[in-house]
């Protein structure tokens, strides 16, 4: 008798299960899929699109992986992505290999941002040169005594070697050198801002749309970063965000849509509230 | 030696030993204590009106009649802020002011579009002419001067009848101009510069608290500007930025700067806006009308990108469908394995070798079983697929972390199998089964209890591995999978409650802003493989209690 | 004489049992049992070895992109000179800089990494566990021990990423706040929280392998008049030696083996602390690296291949300690094995 009192509950979970697949294939509809990968600055942008996109279109479904601006673009070369976020441009040996599987990448530039040089709010220092940024990442600056600090040891971050964002300190800053082996690495902009607002003695880099009351941007060459300096090219570590597309994508396509979509209002005015600039700054 | 050095040292080592467990009590306590109270706080909560107003658009929870009323009350007390704000404001926000210079040349393109009567190269001499007013307008706007800005105004207004802008929004310009006008001879220039910076913060704090204002909500905003502060701790923390300026002031030459609070009665003395953060500070309760929540749906929840608001709901049915599909392949080759090892195997070499497998599986760390499952699972759906399917979705997890578990279910099966008496197996043997039946009808259902044990923990331990998914189809935002047909699901990517914890911990911005959801992720994890593994110890304790009553 | 209706009920009782067949089997019968029963063990026998297959299969897997690594060239002699290359600066430099142009791949500063976090929380995890394992085996009644060691395993049930969530979230902001530390995501953040989680294994092996000297010996050494504490240290834990050695190597390598704790705690400096014992410094491991970036390197690129390379040192690093401790506990358990 226990037995049978067994099988019957065995039998009505098994009927629960048969019923719960049978409702879930019910439920489903034929989606548009589209697959972003890439940088993690230009990622609550495309987090953002996503966001609005599936909201018009019920029958879309946007997927975006925030792995660096490096896998971005080997994802796109491999096929395994629609569209690719970088932070920076393509470098030419993605490029060639791109072309190489038989199409041009495209790159539409959805934004432009300035890389700031953070620093928690407590640090006196409120200025420095790209010479000084550049002596300290190799680690010939120890102290921020040397340039007017306070008599700290200097923690240094920086993102890892496929972000796009370490790409242009590490043209526009470190002039190509390598890094000191004593800087900490932290894994996307977020990480490093929650890093630097949290160590006193700590420099970082941000993309401009990080930035917020709980760390401070030195101005860089005396230049504070904001939206009129970096597109009127007087700070010195600007740069555009790209999305970046497989050929140029057919009008009326999802793709084309998607990386169209930061012309439109909306889209811009999710550009700025994000922190960035709406390259028509209109 | 001495007899009370030795009686000291034997307490001494007592003591120690004691300590340890003490320390080990403690240490499992400052663990999972924090985590587990502040995950609490997820579902447990004040909430205020803007909470139940995302349950009602996002959602569609909540009683719409009930909730607009809510509104409506609450709309009525904030008026008085944003009618402060607004007054202050046209005297200060040149940032708004030149917003709105811009539109108006936007609408005045638009406009000029579909007029009649004006050629396109006329339009662009129209619209070239008007973008010089604009920017001489905005140049006004910044300027600091009065005597500039009254000329440059002039300069704006002396084109005020231009015929080809009559009829046109273009007109607004020239009213924008003289309003301008009129303020500028009621107020002090010199001291705008400091009240803007405390002004937009105060506007960003009375956003972050407010929510954008009423039929001012667009539809592309992203989530965590569509609604105001909706759970009280939040209102607490945007009032602090509301009610107090915080700066870092040098106090010795040196040394760090050191945080600085000012009242923001204080920072806005003798202006208008003084008595907004008195206005505020009353009246709370009417703005917000907190009440507590118990938010249990956020189990079932789906969370917006960013996880700004909703649940955990989706990244609890992936981490479930990843550790049912595992133990559904690793459970079958688990337990006939043990068998083979208990009931068929001899003791000679190739057993010593598989054993031998056995231990060092158990023994690879899981970041390499997640290199080992991008390079062959993954390139393995991928080349089924023909290159039609990435490789990583739900299944190549399933398999990799089915790998992982495999020696777990293996030693616990083979424990439980060898625990069975063996007076159960002769019996039947003597009564005429054959081994197969003896071993599927006596032995296995004695020692169910034992393998259901190694199950359980094995579905706990592949619940909370993250290293194994972080290459083979774990994703920080993709589709839920009740979105899509069952027989689909295994080739998605999935959200996971482990991966989730990590990126929601140190790659999501947004999540920094609600703390309570990062903590109430942790939570479940934590709480689903608790209550996995106090299952299997209780199962345990059946188990033993029945093999040793007999 | 048989009473029919009783004697067919019979009948029919044995038929439906399938006892109405001949005792003796026919050799066709014989001949289908015994290939059946082989077809079953070997059937056996095949899924049974399907872990020797996975095994087999992660080796080959992992060693093969590995082996692109550091095989390259046309000739013996220019193959052997890359290799020997190759090997000097994995093994002899710490300068890891894959993606630069020219990538450098020294691996040194890693394999340190793992090694200093590993040695750290094994130096906490030891005494910890030791004693621990000493309370419950010899000091705890049976009550306390049945609340004790649901601690530990519960211990070892929270997952990995909590772990680092707690790491990261308030162990680091404590280290520096309470300590002046810089910076809190350093060896000694990652040690403690990888002493906590290699503590529950090094409990439970101990735990057994005191267990398995058994009273005689421990009698002995009271019946002579030793204290608990010189019983314990000088007659029981030498004899359990072996079994506490495995546990050790096993809390290395859970230690050694862990991802989530040291890619969140630990710094990720690539550099070997210097002073050399200075904990306070932040390291990279392994297997954080393997982490960090195994999900932005390209498939089939060199940085790709250096970080199977990296899979490869970590999966033959924890076989050996794997073998080695399967050794001892074999060890320990024929010494335990009665007479």
């Amino acid at each position: 008798m226990r037995i049978k009192a067994r099988w019957i509950v065995a039998g009505t979970l098994g009927a629960i299960l048969v019923a719960g697949v049978l409702a879930g294939s019910l439920g489903a509809a034929e989606k548009e899929s589209l697959l972003v990968q890439g940088s993690t600055t230009v990622g609550p942008i495309a987090d953002a699109f996503a966001d609005a996109f599936m909201r018009k279109h019920s029958n879309v479904s946007v997927t975006v992986k925030k792995t660096g601006s490096g896998d971005g673009a080997k994802a796109l070369i491999d096929g395994r992505c629609d569209v690719a976020d970088l932070s920076r441009f393509m470098k030419q040996e993605e490029y060639t290999r791109a072309v190489e599987k038989g199409f041009l990448p495209v790159a539409h530039v959805v934004a432009m941002d300035g890389v700031s040089v953070i620093v928690h709010p407590s640090n006196p220092v409120k200025a420095l040169t790209t010479g000084q940024i550049r002596a300290m990442y190799r680690g010939k600056i120890a102290n921020w005594k040397e340039v007017g600090g306070t008599d700290q040891e200097i923690v240094l971050y920086s993102r890892d070697t496929s972000s796009g964002t370490y790409e242009t300190i590490h043209k526009l800053v470190m002039d190509k050198k390598k890094m000191a082996p004593g800087v900490e690495y932290v894994a996307s902009n977020p990480d490093m801002h929650k890093h630097v607002s949290t160590t006193k003695a700590a420099i970082g880099y941000v993309g401009l749309g990080f930035v917020d009351e709980k760390v401070r941007a030195l101005r860089v060459d005396g230049v504070m970063p904001s939206s009129r300096t970096i597109v009127s090219g007087k700070y010195p570590i600007a740069r555009p965000l790209f999305m970046w597309t497989r050929g140029f994508p057919k009008p009326g396509s999802l793709i084309y849509a998607f990386v169209t979509f930061h012309l439109s209002e909306e889209g811009q005015e999710i550009i700025e509230a994000k922190g960035f600039i709406p390259v028509t700054n209109y | 030696m001495n007899v009370r050095l030795r009686r000291i040292a034997n307490r001494g080592f007592t003591g120690a030993s004691v300590l340890s467990v003490v320390l080990l009590t403690a240490a499992l306590l400052i663990i999972l204590g924090p985590m587990l109270f502040k995950g609490t706080t997820a579902v447990f909560f004040h909430g205020t009106v803007e909470f139940r107003k995302v349950q009602l658009h996002e959602f569609s929870r909540g009683d719409p009649a009930a909730l607009a009323k809510e509104i409506a009350a609450t709309e009525k007390a904030r008026e008085p802020i944003y009618r402060l704000l607004d007054e202050f404001r046209r005297g200060i926000d040149t940032g708004r002011l030149e917003g709105e210079a811009r539109h108006v040349y936007r609408e005045l393109g638009k406009q000029l579009k579909h007029r009649k009567g004006v050629g396109p190269e006329e339009r662009i001499r129209i619209r070239r002419f008007f973008r010089g007013l604009r920017n001489t307008l905005i140049d006004a706007y910044e300027c600091t001067d009065k005597d500039e800005a009254r000329a440059l105004l002039k300069e704006v207004l002396s084109h005020a009848q231009d015929e080809r802008l009559a009829g046109t929004v273009g007109e607004r310009l020239f009213r924008m101009a003289r309003d301008y006008q009129e303020l500028l001879e009621t107020f002090d220039l010199g001291k705008r510069e400091e009240y803007a910076a405390a002004l937009d913060e105060v506007q960003q704090a009375v956003r972050n608290l407010f929510g954008p204002e009423a039929g001012k909500s667009k539809v592309g905003m992203p989530p965590e500007d569509r609604f105001g502060a909706h759970r009280m701790d939040m209102v607490r923390r945007y009032a602090d930025d509301l009610l107090y300026a915080e700066t870092w002031v040098e106090v010795e030459k040196g040394r760090p700067l050191v945080k600085k609070r000012i009242p923001r009665e204080e920072q806005f003395a003798g202006t208008t806006l003084e008595p907004l953060f008195g206005l505020f500070r009353d009246n709370v309760d009417a703005m917000f009308r907190p009440r507590f929540t118990v938010y249990w749906q956020y189990f079932l929840d789906d969370a917006v990108p960013g996880h700004y608001f909703g649940g955990v709901g989706e990244e609890i049915l992936g981490t479930l469908t990843v550790t049912a599909l595992a133990i559904a392949f690793a459970f079958p080759l688990g337990v006939i394995s043990a068998a083979y090892l208990v009931e068929v195997a001899g003791d000679n070499v190739v057993v010593r070798f598989i054993r031998m497998s056995i231990n060092t599986l158990a023994g690879v760390p899981s970041i390499v079983f997640g290199l080992f499952g991008l390079v062959f699972f993954v390139m393995l759906i991928q080349a089924l697929s023909g290159g039609a399917h990435k490789g990583e979705c739900v299944l190549a997890c399933a398999l990799t972390v089915a790998v992982l578990v495999l020696p777990v279910i293996i030693r616990a099966s083979e424990e439980a199998i060898r625990a069975v008496p063996n007076s159960y197996k002769e019996a039947a043997l003597a009564l005429g089964a054959s081994r197969l039946r003896c071993f599927v009808t006596v032995q296995l259902p004695a020692a169910l209890p034992g393998i259901l044990t190694g199950v359980i923990l094995s579905l706990s331990r592949a619940a909370g591995e993250t290293a194994p998914f972080l290459f083979v189809g774990a994703a920080a935002t993709t589709d839920p999978l009740w979105e899509y047909a069952a027989w689909d699901w295994p080739w998605q990517q999935v959200q996971m409650l482990s991966y989730g914890a990590y990126d929601v911990a140190m790659n999501d911005r947004i999540a920094g802003m609600v703390p309570h959801q990062q903590w109430g992720m942790v939570m479940t994890l934590i709480g689903l493989v608790l209550i996995l593994n106090i299952l299997a110890i209780l199962v345990r304790s059946r188990v033993s209690r029945k093999l040793r009553g007999g | 004489m048989s009473q029919s209706p009783e004697d067919s009920d019979r009948r029919a009782a044995a038929a439906s049992a399938g006892f109405d067949r001949p005792l003796l089997l026919t050799p066709r019968e014989d001949l289908l049992g015994y290939v059946g029963s082989l077809t079953g063990r070997a059937g056996l026998f095949l899924i049974a070895a399907s872990s020797v297959l996975a095994v087999f299969l992660i080796f080959v897997f992992i060693a093969r992109e590995a082996f692109l690594f550091f095989i390259q060239g046309e000739t013996p002699a220019e193959i052997a000179e890359f290799l020997w290359n190759r090997v000097c600066e994995v093994f002899g430099s710490t300068a890891w800089y894959p993606e630069q142009d020219p990538a450098e791949y020294g691996m040194l500063a890693l394999i340190a990494g793992s090694f200093y976090v590993t040695f750290g929380s094994v130096l906490v995890a030891v005494p910890l566990g030791l004693l621990t394992a000493v309370c419950l085996s010899d000091i705890f009644p049976f009550t306390l021990r049945q609340v004790a060691k649901p601690v530990v395993e519960l211990l070892a049930a929270i997952p990995s990423v909590a772990y680092g969530f707690f790491a990261v979230m308030l162990v680091k902001p404590w280290l520096q706040e309470t300590f002046g530390i810089p910076s809190g995501a350093n060896v000694l953040n990652a040690s403690l929280i990888l002493a906590v989680m290699a503590v529950p294994t090094i409990v439970s092996v101990s735990e057994d392998a005191l267990t398995a000297v058994g009273r005689p010996l421990r009698e002995a050494s009271y019946a002579l008049g030793a204290t608990r504490a010189e019983t314990m240290v000088r007659v029981v834990i030498p004899a359990a030696h072996n079994g506490i050695i495995a546990a050790v190597i096993l809390g290395m390598m859970r230690a050694v083996g862990e991802t989530m704790v040291v890619w969140m705690a630990a710094g990720n400096a690539k550099q070997i602390p210097h002073p050399w014992w200075d904990l306070t410094e932040s390291v990279r491991t392994m297997t954080a690296t393997i982490a960090q970036e195994g999900m932005d390197t390209a498939r089939d690129s060199m940085h790709f291949h250096s970080l199977f390379t990296i899979g490869l040192i970590l999966l033959v690093f924890t076989f050996v300690l794997n073998t080695l401790s399967e050794f001892l506990l074999g060890r320990m358990k024929f010494r335990g094995a009665k007479p």
